[in-house]
């Protein structure tokens, strides 16, 4: 009988949804709404306004600056709420069951690793500093890093990777693009604009657009940077065990 | 040419969704997990969206995979 009631339901959602399919206006048509209005002066107007060559970024960083600062602060509570249920590691004693078993990844992996991870993190500070006029931006950027990191922990093993990033440098940098978009946010507002203006009044056309232009740029990177380092400290909380205390220091 | 390209990758991106959600094996379904981004990071680049094709690639086949399967490691790995 429940399931009868739920195949009828499930089969009313279906024929409602296929039927406001059918109602909706063709894919790729010009004439749609999103594409009379909207798109015209994002792409027309997207360079002069916004200052990034690249539409996406434009549209990301100024015309809907706000969502993204919203997204900028959902990442950093997630990366609050992991710390808060699995805490740091310890510097010296967290280790990861791979790091005592003994067993180390082969030196080809190893030594792939170690020329790659270099030339994985220069493509992604290309992608975080060319944001504005190629494809890319912050959050590409930061997962490239991030997961460069994440490859290097693990050929390498947890240890080593915080030593090489250990939290004093890590928990500053966290915060960063919250603090860089609030900063960048808050200039408006000391120049006597809205939150989040980027071309300030009162000054010189070049002086303005090269505020603008470092604005971005500031953010671009803060989202970058601070994106690859919350995704490695979420790893490193998630991978972290503290088992050596009970055994003997080396393997 | 484009078509069938694009025709493939969404018979592959069907294929790999549907055994994500059939596979007991969680590990397993991890990796296929992340063969399914891979096959949408393809399908950006079709579309001419490169930021989510990039977006895709790092966090959908590389970092969520990994966390996964650390998840996965610590807790079991079959589905009941």
């Amino acid at each position: 009988m429940r399931k009868a009631i739920v195949v009828l339901a499930l089969v009313g959602i279906g024929v409602m949804l296929i039927y406001a399919v059918g109602e909706m206006p063709p894919m790729g048509d010009s004439g749609n709404p999103d594409k009379v209005h909207i798109a015209p002066r994002y792409l027309e107007h997207g360079e002069e306004e916004a200052g990034a060559s690249n539409v996406i970024t434009a549209v990301i960083l100024n015309y809907r600056g706000y969502d993204t600062m919203g997204e900028v602060a959902v990442i950093f509570c997630a990366l609050c709420a992991v710390v808060a249920i699995l805490n740091r590691e310890k510097t010296g004693l967290s280790r990861t069951s791979m790091d005592v078993s003994g067993v180390k990844a082969s030196v080809v992996v190893r030594t792939t690793i170690r020329f790659l991870v270099p030339v994985i993190i220069f493509f992604a500070v290309y992608i975080i500093l060319h944001g504005e006029s190629t494809p890319g931006g912050g959050f590409q950027g930061g997962a490239i890093i991030g997961a460069s990191i994440i490859l290097f922990t693990l050929a390498f093993g947890l240890p080593e990777s915080t030593r090489k990033l250990p939290l004093r440098f890590r928990i500053p940098l966290e915060s960063f693009a919250v603090i860089a978009f609030l900063a960048a946010g808050f200039t408006g507002i000391v120049f006597g604009v809205h939150f989040l203006t980027y071309l300030m009044p009162g000054l010189s056309e070049y002086a303005a657009e090269t505020i603008r232009h470092i604005m971005m740029m500031v953010i671009e990177i803060g989202i970058g940077f601070a994106g690859g380092i919350i995704f490695t400290s979420i790893m490193f909380a998630m991978i972290r065990e503290d088992q050596c205390e009970l055994q003997p220091d080396s393997p | 040419m484009d078509w069938t390209l694009n025709l493939l990758l969404l018979m592959l991106l069907l294929a790999t969704a549907i055994s994500v959600i059939r596979i007991k094996d969680l590990l397993a379904a991890a990796v296929v997990f992340s063969a399914y981004s891979l096959v949408m990071a393809i399908l950006w680049t079709q579309l001419r969206a490169p930021d989510l094709a990039l977006t895709e690639a790092a966090v959908g086949a590389g970092v969520t995979t990994v966390l996964f399967i650390i998840t996965i490691y610590r807790t079991v790995r079959k589905e009941d």
